[in-house]
C-alpha cells in the first residue's frame, strides 16, 4: 500500500500542515518539502512560525522574508543528495503586508496608508491577520514559483482554522455594508477627513468616543477610506485562495501529538476541514511512543536481580506512555475515519537537523511504519 | 501580602517563595509544555495556603475546571474549591463587562454596543478584543469585598503559548502607541503599569527538557523582559527525566536492554541540558519531573503543586 503521504506529494502542488502548537508542525513541512527534493521534485517550504523553529530544523541562521535555496554543503554535512532543489522561507508578517499594499494601492494612498497607526496595526496585531498574509503568500508563490511542490507550514494558531476565513474576514473588513453607508458620502465627495458619526446624531458617537476616544474613530475612518479603493484587489484574491485551498492538487495534512488534550484539538480541525470540504491527505500523529516488545520482559527476568528492578521500572515507564498514546490513537482514528492516521516515533533527541528530518520521512513515506500499542477500550 | 500570612494556617504551605507576595501570575510557554497543568497547580496551592485565588483561563477550550475534577465554569468567575476560583474568559462577554464597568448603565450599552454598526467598528479596532480580555482579567485585580479587602488575593493567568502571549501581553502599551490621550488610554496606561510592575507581577516560563521548547523559553524570555518589560521570576521545567542506568552496565546486559538503558540515559542527559541552559536565566529552575499516572486529574494536579514547592515527592 502506498503511503498517504507519498500519495499525496505524488498528486498534489500545494501541501498545507494545520495544526496546534507544539506538535511538531514545522518539522514535519519541512520533512516533506526535504523528501520532496530527495524524490527529484524541487520544493519549497514557507512557514510563519515566529519563533524561527524551521530556521533551527533547517540549520540556517535566518531566512527572511525571501526564498532562499538550501546549499549543497548542508545537505552533504547531513550526508543528503537531494536530486532537485529545495528552497525555504520564512515569512515577515508586516513585510507581506507592506508588499500588498505597493501592489494594490493607488499611488496617491501608499504613503497614507502605510503612515497611518492603524494600518500599522492591523499589519502587526489584527487577529487573522496572520493567516491572512500567509495566504496572500502561498498564492504569490504558486503563481511565481518553478517549485513543483509547495508546503505552507500555518501559524501555530489557537483558534483552529482561521486562515481559511482569514480572506473573507479582511473583506469584511473593507466592503462592510455598514461601512459603506458611512463612506459613501464621503466618498462621494471626495474628501478624507470624514466626520463620522456626524452622519446618525450624535449620541452613539459620544458614547463610543467614552470608549475608544474621538479621535480613536476619526484615524480609523481615514485609513478604511485611504483601503477603499482596494476592494476590488483583495476580492479578487480572496477568491483566487479560496480557489487553491480547494483545487484538485491542494491538500491539508493535519499533524498531531499524541497526548489528551492534543488530540481534542486535532479532531475539532479536523470536522471544520471537512466542513469546509478541503481534502486531508492524511492525520500525522507525531513524538508517538513505540509499545513494548514482549521479549524485553523476558530478558529483564533474565539478569542478576539486582539490576531487575531498574529496568523493570524503564519498562513499566515506556509501556505506561505507549498504551497512553495507544488509546488516544485509537480515539482519533474512530474520529477522524476515513482519513488514515500515518504515525512517527518519538525520536531519541529533538529532530532539528536534516538528516532527522529525513529519518522522520521514512515513516511519513511509508519505508518504516510504527504500529501503536494495543489496547483494549 | 501581609494579611494572607497571618490567615495561613497550614503547616507547610505549598508556595513557591518568588511567587508569594504577587497578585499577579502569568503562566506561560511553548504550546504543550504544561502551562495549564502548572497554573492549576500553583492555583490549588495558592487557595490552600489560605488565599482567595483567581485562576483565569483564557478564551481557550477550558480545561483547568476539569483537572481539578469539576463542571465547565464558562465565562462567569465560578467558586470550585475552598478560596478557589475559576473563570474562561472570553471576549463577548469580557467586551460587555468592560464597556459597563465604564458606560454604568446596562440601557446604554444595549443602545450602543448592540448597535450593528458600532458592533462592526469595535471588531476591527486592533487588538481591542485581547484587550477587554486582559482588561476584565486585570479589573479582578482591583475589586474589593465589603470590608474594602481584595476579592481576590493572587490572580494566575494560564497565558496564550509563546508568539500569542507576547502579543496578548503587549497589547496595552500596543494600543498606547495607537490612541491618542481619552478615557480609554489612562485605563491601558494602568494595565500596562500593573503588568510591568515588579511588586505586582511575576510571570512564570514552563519549559520541556527538549532543545526546542528551551531555545523557546530562552528567546521568550528576552521578549518578554526586554521588549514587554514584565518579569519572569521563575522558569519550571516539566517532565524531567533522571539518570538511572549512569553507573554502565555490565556484560551479561543482552543489546536490546542496552538500548532500553540508554534511550533512558538520552532523555535524562536532555533534562540535565535542558536544565543547565535554563539557569542561564539567573532565575530557580523548579523541576517537575515526568509523571506516569494512570489519570490526570486532581490527584495528578496536587502532585505537582507539591514538587513546585519542592516537596519530596
Amino acid at each position: 500500500m502506498t503511503s498517504p503521504l507519498r500519495r499525496a506529494y505524488e498528486e498534489n502542488s500545494v501541501l498545507i500542515t494545520v495544526g496546534s502548537g507544539g506538535v511538531g508542525k514545522t518539522t514535519v513541512a519541512a520533512t516533506l518539502a526535504l523528501r520532496a527534493a530527495m524524490e527529484g521534485t524541487a520544493s519549497l517550504v514557507c512557514t510563519i512560525d515566529p519563533a524561527k523553529r524551521l530556521a533551527n530544523a533547517l540549520g540556517l541562521e535566518a531566512l527572511g522574508n525571501q526564498v532562499t535555496r538550501i546549499g549543497d554543503p548542508v545537505f552533504a554535512r547531513a550526508g543528503l543528495a537531494p536530486r532537485a532543489p529545495m528552497d525555504a522561507m520564512m515569512l515577515d508578517m508586516k513585510r507581506t503586508w507592506d508588499e500588498v499594499i505597493e501592489r494594490r494601492a493607488p499611488p496617491d494612498k501608499r504613503e497614507k496608508i502605510l503612515n497611518n497607526r492603524f494600518y500599522q496595526s492591523l499589519s502587526t496585531a489584527l487577529a487573522g491577520s496572520q493567516e491572512y498574509v500567509a495566504m496572500e503568500k502561498l498564492c504569490e508563490l504558486r503563481a511565481t514559483s518553478s517549485a513543483g511542490l509547495i508546503v505552507l507550514d500555518t501559524p501555530p494558531t489557537a483558534h483552529a482554522l482561521d486562515f481559511l476565513d482569514a480572506p473573507n474576514r479582511i473583506l469584511d473588513f473593507l466592503d462592510n455594508e455598514s461601512a459603506k453607508w458611512l463612506l459613501t458620502p464621503a466618498l462621494a465627495a471626495g474628501k478624507f477627513g470624514l466626520k463620522l458619526f456626524n452622519l446618525g446624531g450624535s449620541y452613539v458617537a459620544k458614547t463610543i468616543a467614552r470608549f475608544t476616544g474621538t479621535e480613536t474613530l476619526q484615524a480609523l475612518a481615514d485609513f478604511m477610506l485611504h483601503m477603499s479603493g482596494m476592494n476590488e484587489g483583495f476580492r479578487e484574491r480572496a477568491h483566487q485562495t479560496r480557489a487553491l485551498l480547494e483545487a484538485q492538487s491542494t491538500s491539508f495534512v493535519l499533524v498531531t501529538g499524541p497526548m489528551p488534550d492534543r488530540l481534542d484539538e486535532a479532531v475539532y480541525f479536523h470536522t471544520l476541514l471537512q466542513q469546509n470540504k478541503l481534502r486531508v491527505a492524511a492525520v500525522v500523529v507525531n513524538r508517538v511512543h513505540a509499545p513494548v516488545a514482549d521479549s524485553l520482559w523476558a530478558e529483564v527476568a533474565r539478569l542478576p536481580p539486582s539490576l531487575q528492578p531498574a529496568f523493570e521500572k524503564t519498562l513499566k515507564e515506556n509501556e505506561h506512555l505507549a498504551r497512553q498514546d495507544g488509546r488516544g490513537i485509537a480515539r482519533l482514528a474512530e474520529a477522524c475515519a476515513p482519513t488514515p492516521l500515518v504515525l512517527v516515533p518519538r525520536f531519541e533527541a529533538d529532530v532539528h537537523d536534516l538528516a532527522s528530518l529525513f529519518e522522520t520521512s521514512r515513516y511519513l513515506w511509508g519505508d518504516a511504519r510504527l504500529e501503536a500499542a494495543v489496547v483494549a477500550r | 501580602m501581609l494579611r494572607s500570612r497571618a490567615r495561613r494556617v497550614n503547616v507547610q504551605p505549598l508556595v513557591v517563595a518568588e511567587l508569594d507576595d504577587k497578585r499577579l501570575i502569568v503562566v506561560t510557554g511553548k504550546g504543550g509544555v504544561g502551562k495549564t497543568t502548572v497554573s492549576a497547580a500553583l492555583g490549588l496551592s495558592s487557595a490552600r495556603a489560605g488565599r482567595r485565588t483567581l485562576i483565569c483561563e483564557v478564551n481557550t477550550q477550558e480545561r483547568i475546571s476539569a483537572l481539578l475534577g469539576k463542571a465547565p465554569v464558562g465565562p462567569e468567575v465560578t467558586a470550585i474549591d475552598e478560596n478557589l476560583w475559576c473563570v474562561n474568559a472570553r471576549p463577548q462577554e469580557a467586551m460587555r463587562e468592560y464597556a459597563l464597568m465604564i458606560l454604568k448603565f446596562e440601557s446604554i450599552y444595549n443602545a450602543v454596543f448592540e448597535n450593528r454598526l458600532v458592533r462592526y467598528f469595535l471588531r476591527f479596532i486592533p487588538s481591542l478584543q485581547e484587550l477587554v480580555l486582559l482588561g476584565k482579567i486585570l479589573f479582578h485585580l482591583k475589586e474589593k469585598r465589603p470590608d474594602g479587602s481584595p476579592r481576590f488575593d493572587q490572580i494566575i493567568v494560564d497565558a496564550p503559548a509563546t508568539g500569542h502571549a507576547i502579543t496578548f501581553l503587549s497589547v496595552p502599551q500596543v494600543i498606547l502607541d495607537t490612541i491618542p490621550p481619552g478615557a480609554m488610554a489612562s485605563e491601558v496606561s494602568w494595565m500596562r503599569d500593573s503588568l510591568v510592575d515588579r511588586a505586582t507581577t511575576a510571570v512564570v516560563l514552563v519549559s520541556l527538557p527538549e532543545e526546542l521548547p528551551v531555545n523557546e523559553t530562552l528567546e521568550l524570555h528576552e521578549a518578554l523582559s526586554k521588549r514587554v518589560k514584565m518579569h519572569p521570576r521563575v522558569v519550571v521545567l516539566n517532565g524531567f527525566i533522571e539518570h538511572r542506568f549512569s553507573d554502565g552496565l555490565p556484560d551479561g546486559v543482552p543489546p536490546s536492554l542496552k538500548d532500553v538503558a540508554r534511550a533512558h540515559e538520552v532523555r535524562a542527559a536532555l533534562s540535565g541540558a535542558a536544565k543547565e541552559r535554563l539557569a542561564s536565566l539567573q532565575l530557580p529552575v523548579l523541576i517537575v519531573p515526568r509523571l506516569y499516572l494512570p489519570e490526570f486529574g486532581k490527584a495528578a494536579i496536587e502532585d505537582v503543586a507539591r514538587r513546585l514547592a519542592g516537596a519530596p515527592s
